[in-house]
């Protein structure tokens, strides 16, 4: 009994220390996102801006800049960031799969030809499109799910095979809708679709919070049953794990999550790779401390992606998506051919 | 609050108007600093002579040449919204079809008043060139303006309303895939005008082909539009044509390439569009034109 109560002290110090660590790095990095953009201000000029109101025209200018433009994005980078970084970890951890994530299974494509569908009956984000974009998200779980289990149980690369097979249905029917839609409003789907953060107003992306952070401390409080699902089903089911609950409850709150990312900034691939892997490398495998970690990890990742994003072409910006996969795809690839030797 | 207040005491008047959306906004006396969200309501404003109120414009704005010293905000359909903002501009002039409504939406949540305008035809578009001299009291000016282009209109329709022949004509935007015009478009008007027939007229305003439809639909002339910087897609696209000899656009050797930028933007150059397509339509009428 000593003893547990000493080691859950060890955990929870350990969660705290790596926490605000990585919190430190995201204020860094959250601060660069409020600083750099294409208009391009002082350093010190931003900081002066957030802590100091100054009625001076030309700061005004600044401020409304730095409060009602870069803000609500880097904010909703964070959101982004944190919900598909623990999505990775959630997937790879229920399918014990090393390679699962909601973009490589299809599930963030299920979710975008659900929103695309709602955009085109002219629904309203909430609940019609975001609502659609979750169905989609579920259907096409089932779908994989379905399709992987056939008869070995989570084989690794049957799930990967129906997860490129299901995400390259799902491009298809988007380009079929796309080509349908006599729609002149979706001219700006396929750069939505490559993941954009631009157009963001911060009454959303705070609505946005207010969806994720329940959902977070949901996945947190089943990091425990997580942890033991690891040691394989039975021996999990032997400790009094329910397996099907946890595994489903997991999988639904996820898609959900992850279709409301889609939703707002489309398709963005390959952070719950990146993220959750290099986590695991420096932390281990305790979930009580990977959950967290991925949550704030992913924000850090993702307020980089959208920085450079915003700050490589000279003129304009690119889609965050093209930047996350170029850094992600070529790890898979090295993550794929390691595990096969 | 303090900000807004500030800001309102360098305006002398303020003044509201409505849009040609029917939006009511708030526009200071003086415009000073506009910022202009398509190529062409950049030269809209330079042919009102009000170009030098002009302080951002969109990544295409490149007529006339001193527009593309101006800073740019972005491509109209993908706005700069930091860069609009840093600009602090008094006025940004919008067009409804393609600036995107959420970025205008966001625009005005940041205080800056956004004139929308709308221009489907040729006569609106005049309308619009009107309305946009009485926004900067430039009356005068724009009524020339406007004079000058149904002067011109007028000249056409009077030569091409001497001549019986009406040459079946398909306007080619797109080469892969092949895309044409609609009915409710600008160029469907400029080539009836010039004396044509509109092959893809109908109720898609931009409708696909396939190379096999566009050969039953038997025109006599082709027409591709072609961004001057894009000669090799317009070489390549004349050079696909030529395969079907029994075309009789191919057999008179009517293919023509038009630059894009007098058909594609709603300003006062639509008139010398439509003076370029009367010259390929009715040579003999337009003994100069013809380029």
């Amino acid at each position: 009994m000593e003893r547990d109560s000493q080691r859950g002290r060890y955990v929870l110090k350990r969660i705290l220390f790596v926490s605000s660590g990585l919190m430190l790095l995201l204020a860094i990095m959250f601060y660069l996102g409020l600083a750099i953009g294409s208009t391009g201000y002082d350093l010190f000029e931003v900081l002066e801006g957030l802590f100091f109101a100054n009625q001076d025209n030309t700061e005004s200018v600044a401020q409304t800049i730095i409060w009602q433009i870069r803000l609500p994005r880097v904010l909703l980078a964070t959101f982004v960031g944190g919900t598909l970084g623990v999505g990775g970890l959630v997937f790879q951890a229920l399918l014990r799969n090393p390679l699962a994530e909601p973009y490589i299974l299809g599930i963030s494509g299920g979710s975008a030809v659900g929103a695309i569908v709602g955009m085109m009956l002219g629904l309203a984000m909430f609940p019609g499109v975001a609502g659609l974009a979750f169905l989609g998200s579920i259907v096409t779980l089932i779908v994989v799910l379905f399709i992987a289990t056939g008869r070995r149980l989570f084989q690794e690369n049957s799930l990967l095979l129906a997860g490129v097979m299901v995400n390259a249905f799902c491009s298809a029917i988007i380009m079929f809708l796309i080509s349908m839609t006599r729609n002149a409003k979706l001219q700006n789907v396929l750069f939505w679709l490559m993941g954009d953060l631009s157009n963001t107003v911060l009454e959303q992306t705070l609505a946005l919070g207010c969806i994720l952070l329940p959902c977070f401390i949901f996945v947190f409080i089943m990091a425990r049953p997580m942890n033991i699902l690891q040691l394989g089903r039975e021996t999990a089911l032997s400790l009094g794990v329910h397996v099907l609950g946890v595994t489903l409850s997991l999988l639904i709150v996820t898609s959900l999550i992850v279709s409301a990312i889609v939703c707002l900034s489309g398709l963005v691939g390959f952070v719950g790779l990146v993220i959750p892997h290099i986590l695991r490398l420096v932390l281990g495998s305790d979930h009580r401390i990977l959950v967290p970690a991925s949550v704030i990890g992913g924000g850090v990742f993702m307020v980089g992606c959208d920085l450079l994003a915003r700050s490589l072409p000279s003129q304009g910006e690119l889609p965050v998506g093209v930047v996350t996969a170029i850094i992600g795809a070529p790890l898979f690839i090295f993550l794929l051919y390691r595990s096969k030797t | 609050m303090l900000v807004m207040i500030f800001s309102w005491g360098n305006y002398t008047v303020a003044r509201k108007v409505q849009d040609q959306l029917g939006r009511n906004i708030v526009i200071p006396t003086a415009l000073k600093r506009i910022v202009s969200l398509a190529p062409s309501l950049t030269e809209c404003m330079f042919a009102l002579e009000n170009g030098n109120k002009l302080v951002g414009v969109t990544k295409y704005s490149d007529y006339p040449p001193q527009a593309v010293q101006l800073p740019k905000v972005g491509s109209y359909v993908n706005l700069d919204l930091e860069k609009i903002v840093s600009l602090q501009p008094d006025l940004c002039l919008a067009t409804k079809d393609g600036n995107p409504i959420k970025v205008i939406d966001r625009l005005e949540e940041l205080g800056i008043p956004v004139y929308a305008l709308d221009p489907r035809n040729l006569s609106t578009v005049m309308e619009t060139i009107n309305e946009l001299g009485q926004l900067l009291k430039a009356q005068k000016k724009s009524s020339k303006v406007v004079q000058g282009m149904k002067k011109r209109v007028e000249l056409i329709k009077k030569r091409v309303a001497k001549t019986n022949s009406r040459p079946r004509v398909f306007f080619q935007i797109g080469s892969s895939p092949i895309v044409s015009v609609g009915s409710r478009t600008f160029i469907h008007e400029l080539i009836k005008l010039a004396g044509g027939v509109n092959v893809a007229a109908g109720s898609v305003d931009y409708p696909r082909f396939s190379r096999e439809e566009v050969l039953i639909l038997n025109p006599d002339i082709i027409v591709i539009n072609s961004m001057t910087r894009d000669q090799q897609i317009l070489e390549w696209a004349k050079q696909r044509w030529s395969e079907f000899p029994n075309l009789p656009a191919v057999k008179k050797k009517q293919i023509y390439g038009v630059n894009s930028d007098y058909f594609n933007r709603a300003g006062p150059r639509l008139v010398k569009g439509l003076e370029i397509l009367a010259g390929l339509f009715h040579p003999e009428m337009f003994p100069k034109a013809k380029n």
